[in-house]
């Protein structure tokens, strides 16, 4: 059996849309089980007193990718038919920035404004409003500013073509660097326990 | 009462102020006063990182969230004013030809799916409170103020960059795409630069 | 903050050692799988084609393969059975479903040809969009081959140092040099009209934006 099944027609349109609901009720339910709907606990990342937000995408991150790989190798999935984001380096750099500031600003991500607002949190509400209306800014701006979101474009470029290196390098590389922010993290957040300050500590 | 916080008397009176911001705004809907303690990030990342390998396996694609705010901007702009959305480019790739509900959208189902299994996992976890997670720095007010622009920026920034943290961050980290990568990179810049603007906002 | 997560160290390590393992065995791999996407800019491919830089002829080839090319692969497109009959000195046999899967020698030069020349277009499409930068086809196919080296028929009034120079290439191959009044014409490989390379494979490319990004 190769996957990805729904490429290869095992299931249709409106199945595939009960598959977005159940991929997501699971998705939500491990970001809440992480506290990424807790504002608070998420910002703690930039200032290093709670680096949970590393833990979690980069462990995601590493469990998926090496899935592709590995499926990918035995066999299972044919990689060529897996969507691949594609490159626009200057927008993607600048809204990068961007959204960035925004995420410090907001303490929150598209996502997992979602579970807040799930939650009870206003704050999840109140940044779902804002990127609303900021979707609509820049729908709005869109006729101005559209040449600029289309330059750059690379297309499905990855790492492993960027570097000329072969895809099972950069997975082993990607893995080591997780594995070494991991332990990065776990020192600073040991590091911002230690009562250098009287710190909050709230339960 | 925030003030009192912010004053020199002592980080001391700045705990007890807090837990009086605290009290006086949160309305609990659940009795329990113990919440339980959130997952390890490394697990509920692991969580993840299947769940975004399943969407590969089945679909051929990743997750994401900022596109489902694309989608209901374009409808809503649609249902509101359809002959300019028809004219501008960027909501008419989110409505093809009003064949069908542009809301009928992967993304979209997925993102209520986000909201049902973030409410379940709080639900079960007694994390449920209809309240603002904010520092004791700042006010309600101003806490609700920043989200919304943190929102806006995200929006944009989202926008330019054709995704965002679950999109790009997780999707694209993990079929290893240069621009997504590029794009977690900006962020975590983003909000570094931004965060010691808004520590008080945390504290 | 972060005394508000319970930790699993135990399962967590586990996790750490395979993802360690997942990683080490994935660099020994290499590569999951031969990769089957391809992509194009068309904009330049159109203009590669219109400058003529997509083709060689008979002749150019010819002096390559006579003159030793370094790392020059000339590929034939037809069957087995046809190639056993004629082929080109120094060419290897290589079906179509082979051209999207080969290894590939990024400082070869390729040359593919076919029967009229029609399937080694598709074959230049197919390696350009894998990539490879250097790779002609010869237009008119086995037939251009077959009228300007091997059994060319030179016009009279043709100047000798020409005539003599095409002579020696012919003799090269083991062909035969005919020279002919001007008054008989020969249709030649190049005048015939031939489809430029095929479209069908840009529809792999590319592909039916449904998802939006993300």
């Amino acid at each position: 059996m190769m996957a990805p099944l729904y490429e290869f027609g095992r299931f249709g349109d409106s199945a595939s849309l009960v598959v977005a609901v159940l991929l997501g009720i699971a998705f939500g339910w491990f970001l809440e089980q992480g506290g990424m709907g807790n504002a608070r606990k998420l910002s703690g990342q930039f200032y290093f007193t709670d680096l949970s937000v590393l833990k979690l995408m980069f462990s995601a991150i590493v469990t998926a990718m090496l899935g592709l790989f590995w499926l990918s190798w035995a066999g299972l999935l044919d990689l060529s038919r897996v969507y691949v984001p594609e490159t626009f380096i200057a927008p993607q750099i600048v809204g990068g920035l961007v959204f960035g500031a925004g995420f410090a600003t907001g303490g929150l991500c598209p996502g997992t404004s979602c579970v807040a607002a799930a939650t009870g949190r206003k704050d999840g509400l109140a940044l779902i409003v804002g990127m609303l209306a900021g979707v609509f800014v820049f729908g709005e701006a869109f006729p101005a500013i559209g040449h600029f979101a289309d330059s750059t474009a690379r297309g499905a470029w990855t790492l492993p073509q960027a570097f000329g290196l072969s895809y099972g390098t950069v997975v082993g590389g990607v893995v080591a660097v997780a594995l070494g922010a991991f332990a990065g993290a776990e020192w600073l957040e040991r590091r911002a326990e230690r009562p250098a300050r009287p710190m909050k500590v709230v339960a | 009462m925030s003030d009192v916080a912010t004053t020199a008397a002592g980080q001391a009176l700045g705990t007890a102020a807090s837990s009086r911001a605290d009290a006086a705004t949160t309305t609990r809907i659940r009795v329990r006063r113990e919440t339980a303690p959130y997952a390890s990030p490394y697990l509920a990342g692991v969580g993840i990182g299947v769940v975004l390998l399943l969407a590969f396996v089945l679909m051929g694609r990743g997750l994401g969230a900022s596109g489902a705010f694309s989608s209901v901007v374009a409808a809503a702009v649609n249902t509101a004013a359809p002959s300019h959305a028809a004219g501008n480019v960027f909501y008419t790739r989110y409505l093809s030809d009003g064949a069908a509900n542009p809301l009928r959208d992967w993304l979209v189902l997925e993102i209520i799916g986000v909201v049902i299994g973030g409410l379940a996992s709080a639900v079960l976890a007694g994390r449920m409170r209809w309240t603002t997670e904010r520092g004791a720095g700042i006010t309600d007010r101003r806490r609700l103020a920043n989200a919304f622009v943190g929102g806006t920026a995200m929006g944009v920034g989202a926008k330019l960059a054709r995704g965002c943290t679950s999109g790009l961050g997780l999707t694209g980290g993990a079929t290893l795409s240069v621009g997504s990568w590029l794009f977690v990179i900006a962020a975590f810049v983003g909000a570094y630069a931004a965060a010691p603007l808004l520590r008080r906002a945390w504290r | 903050m972060t005394a508000d997560a319970r930790r699993r160290p135990g399962i967590e390590r586990a996790l750490a050692a395979v993802a360690v393992i997942g990683g080490v065995l994935a660099v020994v791999a290499g590569s999951p799988a031969r990769p089957t996407r391809g992509s194009v800019d068309v904009t330049e491919l159109a203009r590669i084609v219109e400058h003529e830089e997509d083709h060689v002829t008979a002749v150019e080839l010819a002096r390559w393969i006579r003159d030793d090319k370094p790392r020059l692969r000339v590929l034939d497109i037809r069957a087995d059975s046809e190639f056993a009959d004629f082929h080109i000195p120094g060419a290897t046999r290589v079906p179509l479903a082979e051209i999207a899967r080969m290894p590939l020698d990024s400082a070869a030069t390729y040359v593919l040809y076919s029967e009229g020349g029609t399937h080694a277009a598709q074959g230049w499409f197919l390696l350009r969009a894998r990539g490879v930068k250097n790779v002609f086809f010869l237009r008119g196919g086995l037939y251009e081959w077959l009228e300007q080296v091997m059994n060319p028929h030179v016009p009279s009034t043709t100047p000798q140092a020409q005539r003599d120079s095409i002579r020696a290439l012919t003799l090269w191959f083991g062909g035969k040099m005919t020279v002919v009044d001007s008054a008989s014409t020969v249709p030649s490989a190049p005048d015939r009209e031939l489809s430029a390379p095929h479209k069908s494979d840009a529809r792999e490319s590319i592909r039916k934006i449904r998802r939006r990004a993300c």
